[in-house]
């Protein structure tokens, strides 16, 4: 997602640059550039939510942690940094290994990934998707 | 020096080029539509004499902004090959007129085309609902609809020369190729680790279908790329995303839920039962629902390289549309349709 602050100075400078030059009335061209000085504010005001993050590293321990005690399934998990690069490399990895892995521990392995993608999309339509109300 | 000539100005220099025995040449109704998020599309009519008579024609002239949303991926001289070749064939589509890749003419590659008099109203607008809706009930353009589709699937694309736009090998080559082109564009796009989108890839991968049949593919075959006259498929437009592949490819499109934003009916005019029974009745075709449905999916993932390509353009500064950046909150919602197609 991009992040917050660079969406909302961009929103302030096509504000300021594109609509407000466009707009011939006076007081709705006023008030476009003062959407933008306002936006500016707000920019300085807003920080990215902190929650998300968390909730996603936590998703993410629980997930490496649980599939490193799976038989056959713990040989192919990273031995290094627990974050979403490393999932999607586990991922490929995953179905690079199926056939050898067998359809079992795939699966049992597969099941967990896609338990926890559901928790890290969910942590994301917090923002993007129909609000948390 | 600068070129002080604006944009209408140019356009007006270089159709005079082309047309040397119009008289007193001058364009009207000059406009750029909001449409179009890989190219700039410029609406016009030009006006002349000719034999002492007044003459009048309509043409769409599609530029290259150079940072649209299918990056390298579009090419406007295959998309003028592609119109070119279709001009002889049942299906319906715009007459091409001419292509410029000289970026010194208008500021990038460009083609002008005829402009087909008709009408495209919007699908995911409340009036555009109720002109497709209202459409449906009188019947005709549910059957131009399927129609114009199947003229595409029942050409003959080898005698109309589109065989330049590649050819799958037999079996999973076309589905492969598809999630290939697509994962291309992801990657020139990703400005984050996206670990659904990797599940949905490599599910994709695992899981690609056979293509029993091959047939000419539009890729995008809804409302809002058909010009609508008479309660009829003038033209079919958009030609950017076409390929050679399995026509399930486009049934699939029709069929997803992606096309119709909560209306009943597909792509907001057509029953479902009618465009079934109707597609393969015209086409000889048995549409297979389980290939449609995997389908369904890859545009779930393409969609996704879409919104991460038009929103990493706007980060990345090289293209100012505030609609581009809107797509950055279109990526989880995609993926999330996708993940519970595959059932998490």
């Amino acid at each position: 997602m991009i992040p917050a602050k660079q969406l909302l100075g961009e929103i302030a400078e096509s504000l300021r640059k594109v609509i407000a030059p466009a707009i011939a009335e006076p007081f709705p061209k006023a008030q476009a550039f003062m959407a933008a000085v306002i936006l500016e504010f707000v920019a300085r005001q807003v920080e990215e939510r902190s929650d998300i993050a968390d909730e996603k590293r936590e998703a993410l321990g629980d997930l490496f942690g649980s599939l490193s005690r799976l038989d056959r399934v713990n040989g192919i998990v990273g031995k290094g940094a627990v974050d979403e690069a490393e999932l999607c490399r586990l991922i490929e990895r995953l179905y690079g290994e199926r056939k050898r892995l067998g359809e079992e521990a795939f699966g049992a392995a597969n099941g967990a990934v896609r338990e926890t993608l559901r928790k890290l999309l969910d942590q994301e339509l917090k923002v993007a998707g129909k609000g948390e109300g | 020096m600068a070129d002080a000539r604006t944009t209408q100005e140019k356009i007006a220099d270089y159709i005079k080029t082309k047309m040397p025995g119009a008289r007193d040449l001058a364009l009207s109704d000059f406009v750029q539509t909001a449409g179009g998020w890989s190219h700039e599309i410029f609406i016009f009519y030009a006006n002349w004499t000719e034999n002492g008579r007044a003459m009048r024609q309509g043409f769409c002239l599609r530029r290259d902004p150079g940072a649209g949303l299918l990056r390298e991926l579009s090419s406007l001289a295959e998309q003028f090959r592609v119109i070119k070749a279709l001009e002889h064939t049942a299906a319906p589509t715009p007459k091409g007129y001419w292509y410029e890749a000289d970026p010194s003419l208008l500021g990038g590659p460009f083609f002008v085309m005829e402009k087909v008099e008709g009408e495209v109203p919007n699908p995911w607008s409340r009036a555009g609902k109720q002109f497709y809706g209202e459409a449906a009930k009188r019947g005709k353009l549910p059957r131009s609809f399927v129609e114009a589709l199947a003229s595409l699937h029942n050409l003959d694309w080898k005698a109309a020369g589109l065989d330049f736009i590649g050819v799958p090998r037999p079996g999973k080559d076309f589905a492969l190729r598809e999630i290939a082109k697509w994962e291309t564009l992801i990657s020139q796009s990703l400005r984050k680790p996206e670990p659904v989108l990797t599940e949905v890839l490599m599910w994709l991968k695992a899981n690609a279908p056979e293509a029993p049949r091959l047939a000419f593919v539009h890729g995008a075959y809804r409302t809002g790329n058909l010009i609508v006259k008479d309660d009829a498929i003038a033209a079919i437009i958009d030609w950017e995303l076409q390929v050679i592949g399995d026509p399930m490819y486009d049934v699939a499109y029709v069929l997803s839920d992606l096309n119709r934003e909560g209306s009943p009916l597909l792509s907001c005019v057509v029953e479902r039962d009618f465009f079934l029974d109707y597609y393969q009745q015209i086409t000889g075709l048995t549409i297979d629902l389980e290939v449609c449905r995997y389908y369904e999916i890859l545009y779930m993932m393409r969609s996704t390289a879409f919104w991460l390509s038009a929103s990493g353009l706007f980060a990345e500064g090289r293209n100012k549309d505030l609609r581009l950046a809107r797509t950055t909150y279109s990526v989880p919602v995609v993926l999330d349709m996708a993940a519970r197609a595959l059932g998490f």
